[in-house]
């Protein structure tokens, strides 16, 4: 075998690779897209089909009901927005917190650096349903609504994984680079900002996207703290506390397509981002 | 000593920042934390029943000892009327007695958790909570399988997405978009592509393809409900460590592996020398959160599964919910911790990661 056709053998192979996980990733998320376009009758016949098909004719007959019906629920509508107010403070706050607490914990000396990491990540040890009940009982004796409510108990997974995950990633900047800029008269301070912060940023973005998500997708405390003030759900309570416009019992077309609808801004918001997470910087940076 | 003033100082000062930086961080989970975590540790020990005008009683260890009460006994083989081990005629299998007979019943009653054979006998394993002692095994079963899976695909996507090819933004998008999708929602999902009928896309699949003669029920079947989870976790937490290992990669200078090309050193060769070892506190932190996450799983078993089978977290669940059991359900709770401080400890000491000096 020559050079070349080793290349092009190579390069096949890597597109498969792709496709494969292309495929493997979006299937189940075409799957609910194929479903949010049948309508109960579509759903339940044998064998299901690929693309939604007439009963009787089998010719492509897509609905789009479920999505109507999602958009005309406004409790829907309106948990997007609290989803996207609570997990974006959420993550902005655990984001410089753990910040903070990751400069400390990866590059500074002190007593009590390894009590303190393991006290944090003590503190998201506990299954949730376990903290529920006391976690209830704090946010009403701080007398705050559901949305700070929600923002604060967030922390309680949010903050250590952010300041865990930056901790790792600022450790492995070399200590030259700081040493570098405490000998040009940089404070700690503004070494952290103007050196550290800048070199980690693909450590940063992913991280952020990360606790986003988390937020975006928790459920249980979400449907506790806003069990007495319905208008602050977040979106996934929404979806699960469908009732269904059309079908008399459960509205699985609908679920899938508030899943779908779901899932848009996130996916716009990962292609808005990854941009971030490249090297380049650190490529320079550690020479010399 | 007064020759390191000027050191100690500046030691001094970076202590004392260091305090001011983590400082926040400790406000935010003593408010959070403290109460919560410190109301679980005391309820375990009590018989606290949830939303109860019931005088609550301090019951030291009872709750654990309830939960966690086990013992194994042989179970022998029933002889036929001429002394020789009876055989049943279906299964070619020889009989064994039943285990109801050899469990003890006092000062407590032990129900039979699972069997197993080990050098020709067979032991039958009791316990005094058997939803507890099987939702433990089947716990640490899916975590080990399905955070092993993900680390193994989370890698390989992580070092496919990091390459260059068009259409590289667009792939990273597409590998998130399985961990986007809220739990509540994509477990719905996958539980109507589980269908047992030919509803379900994979009892479609298996039969077109002539794997199997009739559909498999496969969340109500017991061999197939552990895996059936295990492949709806690792499709979709898979990304999460894709995501955090790819941010691992992007911090390891491109000129190492330049040099190691100059010198010719393999493709493979450098994934083993250089790849692993510098990636390796980014792994142990993905692997802790991981391992984590999957220790106590709750979404994914209280929506598919529901009490047909539990994760230690949805019997907790249950225990508070259905029962209202708030000191069982603590206790319960505890134990769960524990077992993820050991994973946690012995995670870091493997791999030193953030730990290590």
């Amino acid at each position: 075998m020559n050079k070349q056709t080793q290349q092009i053998l190579k390069r096949v192979l890597f597109w498969v690779v792709i496709v494969f996980i292309f495929v493997y990733m979006l299937f189940p998320f075409y799957w609910a897209i194929n479903s949010s376009l049948k309508t109960e009758a579509q759903l339940q016949m044998t064998p299901a089909t690929f693309v939604p098909r007439d009963p009787a004719t089998l010719s492509f007959s897509p609905t789009l009901r479920n999505y109507g019906a999602v958009f005309r629920n406004d409790k829907f509508i309106s948990g997007l927005l609290n989803s996207a107010i609570v997990s974006g403070i959420t993550t902005v706050v655990a984001l410089s917190v753990g910040a903070f607490a990751a400069f400390a914990l990866g590059k500074l000396r002190f007593r009590g650096r390894t009590p303190s990491l393991y006290l944090i990540l003590a503190m998201t040890m506990f299954p949730q349903v376990a903290v529920l009940t006391g976690l209830y009982a704090v946010i009403n004796a701080l007398g705050i609504s559901a949305i700070p409510g929600m923002i604060l108990s967030y922390m309680l997974f949010t903050l250590p994984f952010t300041a865990w995950v930056l901790t790792s990633f600022f450790r492995e900047l070399p200590m030259e680079i700081m040493q570098s800029a405490q000998v040009d008269g940089a404070t700690p301070f503004q070494t952290f900002y103007m050196i550290l912060l800048p070199l980690t940023m693909p450590a940063l973005v992913t991280t952020g996207l990360l606790a986003f998500i988390a937020a975006w997708n928790e459920y249980l405390f979400a449907l506790t703290f806003t069990s007495i003030t319905p208008q602050y759900r977040t979106v996934p309570v929404a979806i699960a506390l469908f009732t269904g416009e059309i079908a008399r019992q459960e509205p699985f077309g609908e679920i899938m397509a508030a899943a779908v609808l779901v899932t848009i801004p996130l996916i716009l918001l990962v292609l808005i981002f990854q941009q971030k997470i490249v090297a380049g910087l650190t490529a320079g940076a550690v020479k010399g | 000593m007064s020759k390191h003033k000027g050191i100690s100082d500046l030691a001094k000062r970076e202590e004392r920042l260091a305090y001011w930086l983590l400082l926040p961080t400790f406000i935010i989970l003593l408010v959070i934390a403290f109460y919560p975590l410190g109301s679980v540790f005391y309820n375990s020990l009590t018989n606290k029943v949830f939303a109860s005008d019931q005088p609550v009683e301090f019951v030291g260890l009872e709750n654990y000892s309830r939960l966690l009460s086990m013992t194994i006994r042989r179970l022998p083989p029933v002889l036929d009327a001429s002394g020789n081990p009876e055989v049943n005629p279906e299964t070619g299998e020889p009989v064994y007695a039943r285990s109801l007979d050899v469990l003890p019943r006092e000062p407590r009653r032990y129900r039979e958790a699972m069997q197993f054979s080990f050098l020709g006998n067979r032991y039958v394993v009791g316990a005094t909570d058997r939803d507890f002692v099987r939702g433990i095994f089947d716990t640490l079963r899916f975590t080990v399988f399905s955070v092993v899976l993900e680390t193994v695909l989370g890698l390989g996507i992580a070092m496919v997405v990091n390459t260059k090819f068009t259409g590289r933004g667009a792939m990273r998008a597409v590998m998130l978009v399985p961990w986007a999708i809220p739990t509540a929602v994509s477990s719905r999902m996958w539980q109507w592509m589980f269908q047992s009928t030919r509803v379900g896309f994979f009892n479609v699949v298996f039969q077109g393809l002539g794997l199997i003669e009739s559909p498999i029920p496969f969340l109500t079947e017991q061999t197939w409900q552990v895996p059936a989870m295990i492949a709806i976790d690792v499709w979709k937490t898979t990304p999460f460590m894709a995501l955090l290992l790819l941010a691992g990669l992007q911090l390891i200078p491109g000129d190492i592996y330049e040099a190691a090309d100059v010198d010719g050193a393999s493709k493979l060769r450098q994934f083993f020398t250089i790849t692993l070892p510098l990636l390796r506190p980014t792994l142990a932190v993905a692997l802790v959160f991981r391992t984590l996450d999957a220790l106590r799983v709750f979404d994914l078993f209280q929506i598919v599964l529901a009490q047909s089978r539990y994760s230690m977290a949805s019997f907790t669940y249950y225990q508070l919910t259905n029962n209202r059991a708030m000191g069982y359900s603590s206790a319960s709770s505890v134990i769960i911790f524990i077992l993820i401080f050991v994973f946690a400890v012995v995670y870091i000491q493997l791999l030193g990661g953030v730990d290590a000096e």
